[in-house]
């Protein structure tokens, strides 16, 4: 899960890095507007957390030129200014949720993750495919109810997958959003973390090679 | 409600109109019967003089031959009379017209010669005005004669009663006449009082930014300063918030960031610095929460309640759109009340903004005006019990503390329906949770509208 963080305040802004890497999310964070706006048009998001007291181009306007240049990703609004008119404002220019300073991380991770949740079409934390379930708030996975112990990356890989089910997902894809942009590409490693959540689902295998496209998650699993 | 300036000038000038045109009616009324009188005192004069002209005495006999000098005194009841009595008060002679039918006698006080004396009896009595005069008749016995005579009131009354008629029927148009100008005059000067009130008003309502200037030098200082305060008004209303959003910002982030620092922190002393930071994050919430609300104000505009609730409503589905929140909303239109738009907007939101968070699946919307607009936001959550709603309302405190987000709370809210001379009443729904009933009344501007 790759997230964009747009917050003025580098402390709060490196905390909520933390925090967030520290809950398996690949993080970039702009520090204005402008920066914010770049990020979001050059790369894929799963969600962004826009500040709505920005320099440079206030979040509102950033949310509603993102929204204008198609970029459909959820957002979550931060502000501190606690006012109806802010919340309103930032919600019909296309934010999904808001947030008010101060706030408890924890809060922050549920509303983030009930966000991506949402946006893949998922009410509930726990995305149940046939024998599999993914429960994204406790990043546990169980086969048939019983727990199947997964790395941190081997967990990412999968709840990608399962948020996008159907769809062809590239290995490049998988790359951006699973690790940070200066990260070292090697798409060996995805296929290294795909070979081995293979192992462990087995025989249930609902991940898919698509020749020279990348992979693709099935409800069905079938062999 | 105090009488207002019209009603003021109209009643004064009527009252002093009708005192002075009376007293006036009055007096001319009162001089008026004098002079009539005076007038019938000189007749009766003229009466006697003639007859003394005419008198011719022999021995003990008075005459007065024909033709008598005064027409009137020989006819029957003719309405004047005339007798000549000598010192021991016998009458010597009487008019023909005081002979015959039912006619009065002289008056019989004896006067001294060369006196006058009149008789007004014209207010009781027999209805006669008498005048009577002695003198010493130049003959040998040096004879004291007194003549008499009486002249019936009734044909001066009939004059003084047509002169009074005339005299109030033409007081009387006079003061109608006055009055009426006056009733114009006032409307006339008062016009652009009245102009100033309906600009006013459509200030209020937000269809006029200023007074206009075509006032009259009286009342231009007047429009002028009102400007002035409007404006100055705003300014600083818009300035004052702009300085709470700046604190409100400059507090909260670094509260978010020692918050979140804390984690870092060993159990022991993070325990109490949590709970030191959570009621300063309280504190600084509430307070900013209600000083950003700036009240009732001057220049109002209508807010529609209507529009703001489904806005609100619009964009609460967004944020709870996993909830599949079913919401229902029945108000009347239109629903407009006047006051700041942000501050209605606050309170509209946090209420709104509670139903979604407590609800299961429906959240209701209703209300009526009825002199008062009254809002019902009606959930099927878990209500808020009895004993627990006025401690909800109350600063400070939250029946559940374990929900998420940091809405200011219903107390906050209470608080700035207060500033509007509103309520807030919290019930049970037939939806199984809570009601809150908030009241606000139609304007907030009571005094200038």
């Amino acid at each position: 899960m790759r997230i964009l963080i747009v917050e003025d305040e580098a402390e709060l802004a490196r905390q909520l890095q933390e925090t967030l890497r520290g809950a398996g999310f690949v993080v970039d964070a702009a520090a204005d507007g402008e920066e914010g706006l770049y990020y979001g048009n050059e790369y894929d998001y799963d969600a962004a957390i826009i500040d709505l007291g920005l320099p440079k181009l206030g979040g509102i306007e950033l949310i509603r030129r993102l929204r204008e240049g198609d970029r459909r990703f959820p957002v979550l609004i931060l502000t501190a200014r606690d006012h109806w008119q802010d919340k309103v404002e930032g919600l019909e220019a296309g934010a999904d949720d808001y947030l008010t300073k101060p706030f408890r991380m924890e809060e922050l991770q549920a509303r983030l993750n009930a966000l991506v949740r949402r946006a893949a079409g998922y009410a509930s934390p726990v995305i149940a495919s046939g024998p599999l379930a993914l429960d994204t708030a406790r990043k546990e996975l169980r086969l048939n109810q019983e727990a199947v112990e997964l790395t941190a990356y081997e967990y990412r890989v999968l709840e990608y997958l399962m948020l996008n089910p159907g769809r062809v997902v590239s290995k490049t894809e998988l790359t951006d959003h699973l690790y940070e942009q200066d990260f070292e590409r090697d798409s060996n490693v995805i296929e290294v973390f795909v070979g081995r959540l293979r192992k462990k689902l087995d025989p249930f295998n609902p991940i898919r090679t698509v020749r020279g496209q990348g992979y693709r998650f099935t409800a069905e699993g079938g062999v | 409600m105090k009488s207002g300036i019209q009603s003021r000038l109209l009643l004064t000038t009527t009252l002093v109109l009708g005192f002075s045109l009376t007293l006036a009616g009055l007096v001319l009324e009162r001089s008026f019967r004098m002079s009539t009188l005076s007038g019938a005192e000189e007749q009766l004069r003229l009466v006697i003089y003639s007859l003394m002209g005419a008198v011719e005495t022999a021995g003990a006999a008075v005459q007065v031959p024909e033709p008598l000098p005064e027409p009137r005194l020989g006819q029957a009841e003719s309405g004047l009379y005339a007798w000549i009595s000598d010192s021991r008060n016998r009458v010597r002679w009487r008019s023909p017209s005081a002979v015959t039918g039912d006619v009065p006698a002289p008056d019989a006080q004896p006067l001294q010669p060369g006196e006058f004396r009149f008789a007004d009896a014209s207010t009781g009595g027999d209805g006669l005005l008498r005048l009577a005069y002695a003198v010493i008749w130049e003959d040998p016995e040096a004879t004291v004669l007194t003549f008499h005579v009486a002249a019936d009131w009734m044909p001066f009354r009939a004059a003084i009663v047509s002169f009074r008629r005339n005299l109030f029927v033409g007081l009387g148009a006079v003061t109608l006449l006055l009055v009426l100008a006056q009733v114009l005059a006032v409307r006339w000067a008062l016009r652009p009082l009245r102009t100033m009130a309906h600009e006013v008003r459509e200030m209020e309502e937000g269809r006029r930014r200023a007074l206009s200037t075509a006032y009259p030098s009286e009342l231009r200082g007047l429009a002028e300063n009102l400007d002035r305060f409007v404006a100055h008004e705003e300014r600083s209303r818009s300035r004052y918030r702009k300085a709470m959003e700046d604190l409100a910002h400059s507090l909260k982030t670094p509260l978010a960031v020692i918050r979140n620092a804390l984690d870092r922190v060993p159990a022991e002393p993070r325990t109490l610095l949590e709970e030191q930071l959570d009621r300063m994050q309280s504190t600084v919430t509430h307070q900013l929460s209600r000083a950003s609300v700036t009240g009732p104000v001057i220049v109002g505009r209508l807010i529609d309640v209507g529009a703001q609730v489904q806005r609100l409503l619009r964009a609460l589905q967004i944020a709870y759109r996993q909830r599949c929140i079913e919401v229902e909303v029945d108000l009347p239109e239109p629903c407009q009340v006047r006051g700041d738009e942000r501050d209605v907007m606050e309170i509209l939101g946090n209420l709104l903004e509670n139903a979604f968070k407590y609800t299961r699946s429906r959240v209701r919307v209703s209300g009526e005006i009825d002199g008062t607009l009254t809002v019902r936001v009606e959930d099927d959550g878990p209500g808020i019990p009895e004993a627990v709603r006025q401690a909800v309302l109350r600063r400070g405190t939250r029946a559940d503390e374990a929900q998420p987000g940091q809405g200011i709370g219903l107390a906050v809210v209470a608080e700035l329906v207060g500033l509007y001379h509103g309520r807030l009443r919290i019930a049970e729904s037939d939806l199984g949770g809570a009601c809150l009933e908030l009241e606000l009344p139609l304007t907030s501007v009571g005094a200038l509208s």
